[in-house]
């Protein structure tokens, strides 16, 4: 007997093993191993995540996962939600599409967040991928209702079509009408982003009554409240429910049949929707309250005794998206009621308002951080905040791990104390040992990013606007955030000493954002030249960055790591450093 | 007393990073370069950056959303200057709110940097558009609020008497008003006035316009879609349900 016997297992084996796991790291960890398991574990991985498209090639994915069959993309920095990238950046995922039909023909699934996705590339999928399942599109762009009707027609599997967020040129409601009569695979289907007022409800209709699987349906404003329960009937094992317009005249029979067809829905845990809410058809949805974990009112404009008395009605609701209108109060009374709630989002009604117009303050957030011991995920739009608000914050809630808070109007200070809020957000990366994403506001000092380094180890996507003294804030945070892989920054005081110091940290993150900060175009050279890992990407939609004296700030810096090289297909306002490449544009 | 929040940035403080080298940029645990165990300080003792300086100049943090590159402001700086690492950190005790550089600071130059005003004023640069991408909510829900009028719900908009629907009136029933040639925006509380004619007058009182100039202006407003609307064609009630703000133009002919 050989010894070698111990230490081989046919291929199939590993393979069998391999395929129960699943999480990425896993599998690149296994990867690791030995050259064999590598060969081994890439022809058997199914599932890729590609964090940053230009990170890395379609040819090089391919070349080393043959068998692939689905496939995340992420496009455009986070920043881009708020028009801070200008369009026409990149972000295609055209290229993608066009290499995968090629050597991918069993793919099944495309998730693209922030990317450019045109009706051609559409088109291409519906042609190129026999069995395709899954398509969701997260705050995507560039395609019409014409790509989505490519879709519909040729994809006889589909069972996910997810458009959420997305810019979609509605150009005709008729395209629901392309999915055959033989479609019957839908398990989730989500428009509610199309804009139009024209949707084909007879083909919606027809479609949602054939597809026996449909578990997640999230309609579009065009759907009015008394075609909610036709669908609803239609439906009665929807999990997941998004209205459409649920505004009306109060009649009785619309109401009543409403909350009949809601009722009937036993297995309903969320819902959406709600734009131009009318309060009094709210109570057509207690029948299911009970069940529910998760509410969107984010677009609903009520007031906070309706929300109060609905959401007194959720003791299971583990999710709330809400606007500022829910007020203290209506905070107060979800940590009475709904000991469940992990996730919090409050939205601000009034964005560009200079005076508060509702009675939202750090009240709010304190109560339901008190009365939610499972609070785990906070976004808070608010105008006035106090450190010691935010030390009670993390005292209370030490197991929180996203905590996003936005005041309102840039610098400002504890409304009690007047000083910088270092000390309260300090506490929060203190005590909060899980924080894996943080967004700061108001008037911060150096010291906050001294806290994250020293705190923040578990710190893995960190947001800054308006903050900070020097390049000691950014050095704190860059040296001192062991887990960090994405850092966003704009209008703060950080120039080059910072950036530089760091620059191998640099590798070991996803990206970088600076805009409106104090980075000069010299060190964004520099770190071109020095750095062949990563793309130093310059945007600038006045003049060229050259055009002025190097020591001058750029516009807009976004690094980000890549073993792609430099892309070529940037707009003429963006350009890429490099020595190989000089000024690529 | 009103607290002066333009805030210059304060002198750098002494900066023990290292040097970047670079041949070896490989060490970016320059968190041992500074001697810090843990912080230097509790978390809930404030020390502030040291006032004690090196002589770098910070360069200007050109804070306004409109960037333009810092012109002749800028000066040039090499990397050979960066302070040598110094184990001594001193620990202030005071924290200034105000901190006036005694160096020539860079930010006088640029006329564009608009935070050193009061700063209650950022938000509303770019001609009441406000800084681009802030507050951070993303485009499609700022569609949403922009079809709101102020104050949010439709039934705020209307004062008291007038609500049918017996909402609470919101704490803001203001809109925006500008007047042609005008720069500076006012505001006007709507729920006061319950006629064009009202409204007309104390418009004409708020922007100094005599009774014989009346004619030559017209009242036009915004609505919710974005379309500009002349108010004298629409009904009151109309007008106050839809209007996001409101302008004055100077009629021609």
């Amino acid at each position: 007997m050989q010894k070698k016997m111990a230490y081989s297992f046919p291929d199939e084996v590993l393979e069998q093993v391999f395929s129960f796991i699943q999480s990425d790291k896993d599998r690149n960890a296994v990867s690791l191993v030995c050259k064999s398991w590598d060969e081994i574990e890439r022809w058997c991985r199914r599932k890729v995540f590609i964090g940053n498209c230009y990170a890395v090639s379609p040819r090089m994915v391919i070349r080393r996962f043959p068998e692939v069959r689905s496939i995340k993309l992420k496009g455009k920095p986070h920043f881009a939600d708020f028009n801070l990238v200008p369009d026409g950046w990149g972000g295609y995922v055209l290229p993608w599409i066009a290499e995968m039909a090629g050597a991918y023909p069993w793919l099944e699934e495309i998730r693209l967040k922030r990317m450019v996705v045109t009706d051609e590339s559409l088109e291409l999928i519906a042609k190129s991928f026999k069995n395709f399942k899954v398509l969701v599109l997260f705050s995507c762009e560039g395609f019409s209702t014409d790509g989505l009707a490519a879709i519909a027609a040729s994809c006889k599997n589909l069972r996910e079509l997810d458009l959420r967020e997305s810019e979609v040129d509605d150009l005709s409601g008729h395209w629901l009408a392309h999915f055959p009569e033989t479609c019957t695979s839908l398990v989730s289907l989500n428009i509610s982003c199309l804009r139009s007022d024209e949707v084909s409800f007879s083909a919606l209709e027809r479609l949602v009554g054939r597809c026996p699987n449909l578990r997640s349906l999230r309609l579009n404003r065009a759907v009015t409240l008394d075609k909610i329960a036709n669908i609803l009937r239609r439906a009665p094992q929807l999990v997941d429910f998004g209205t459409g317009y649920y505004a009306a005249e109060l009649q009785p029979d619309v109401f009543s049949n409403l909350a009949g067809a809601f009722s009937s829905c036993k297995e309903l845990k969320s819902l959406s929707g709600f734009w131009d809410v009318v309060p009094a058809y709210l109570p057509a949805l207690y029948s299911i309250c009970p069940r529910l974990t998760s509410l969107n009112l984010s677009y609903a404009t009520i007031q906070s005794p309706d929300l109060i008395k609905l959401v007194s009605h959720c003791p299971r609701l583990q999710r709330l998206l809400v606007l500022d209108y829910v007020e203290d109060s209506g905070l107060e009374e979800l940590a009475s009621s709904c000991k469940d709630l992990q996730e919090l989002r409050v939205f601000p009604s009034d964005p560009f308002g200079a005076e508060p117009n509702v009675s939202l303050t750090e009240q709010g957030l304190v109560a339901v951080s008190l009365g939610c011991p499972k609070l785990r995920s906070v976004l808070y739009f608010c105008r006035r905040m106090s450190n010691a608000a935010l030390v009670t914050i993390a005292q209370n809630r030490p197991n929180l791990t996203r905590f996003r808070l936005c005041i309102i109007e840039p610098k400002t200070p504890d409304y009690l104390t007047l000083e910088p809020l270092d000390v309260g957000f300090g506490a929060i990366v203190e005590h909060c040992k899980d924080l894996r994403r943080l967004s700061l506001s108001g008037l911060l000092t150096d010291h906050v990013f001294e806290y994250s380094g020293t705190y923040g180890k578990k710190l893995e996507m960190l947001s800054v606007a308006f903050a900070g003294d020097s390049d000691l804030g950014l050095h704190h945070v860059l040296s001192g955030c062991e887990s960090l892989r994405k850092l966003e920054i704009r209008d703060c005081p950080f120039g080059d000493k910072a950036l530089l110091a760091n620059a191998a940290k640099l590798e070991t993150m996803r990206s970088l954002w600076m805009s409106s900060c104090a980075v000069s175009f010299g060190a964004c050279k520099l770190l071109g030249q020095k750095m062949p890992k990563l793309n130093v990407e310059v945007i600038d939609e006045t003049e060229p960055p050259d055009s002025r004296p190097e020591s001058c700030p750029v516009d807009k810096l976004y690094i980000y790591r890549s073993v792609a090289g430099p892309r070529f297909d940037m707009p003429p306002f963006v350009w890429t450093m490099g020595e190989a490449v000089r000024i690529l544009h | 007393m009103e607290l002066q929040l333009g805030l210059a940035l304060p002198p750098p403080p002494l900066i023990p990073i290292e040097t970047f080298d670079l041949n070896s940029y490989g060490n970016y645990e320059t968190r041992e370069a500074l001697g810090t165990n843990a912080l230097s300080w509790p978390l809930l003792k404030l020390g502030p950056a040291d006032n004690d300086i090196n002589n770098i100049h910070h360069h200007n943090s050109s804070s306004s959303s409109s960037s333009s590159g810092g012109g002749a402001g800028c000066k040039k700086r090499s990397f050979d200057e960066a302070p040598v690492f110094d184990e001594k950190r001193n620990v202030p005790k005071t924290l200034h709110l105000l901190l006036w550089t005694n160096q020539p600071n860079d930010e006088d130059d640029d006329p564009s940097n608009v935070l050193h005003e009061n700063s209650s004023s950022a938000i509303f640069k770019n001609d009441g558009e406000g800084l681009v991408g802030w507050p951070p909510v993303k485009t499609w829900r700022k569609k949403v609020h922009h079809q709101i009028p102020n104050g949010g719900a439709e039934n705020n908009r209307l004062p008291a008497v007038e609500n049918g629907i017996g909402g609470r009136a919101s704490k803001s029933t203001y809109v925006k008003v500008k007047m042609e040639g005008v720069p500076i925006a006012r505001k006007i509380d709507l729920s006061v006035h319950h006629s064009f004619e009202g409204l007309t007058n104390t418009l004409m009182r708020m922007f100094g316009i005599s009774d014989g100039n009346r004619k030559s202006f017209k009242l036009t407003y915004q609505d919710r879609e974005g379309d500009w609307l002349l108010a004298e064609d629409v009904p009151w009630r109309t007008f106050i349900r839809s209007l996001k703000c409101l302008k004055l133009i100077r009629s021609r002919g």
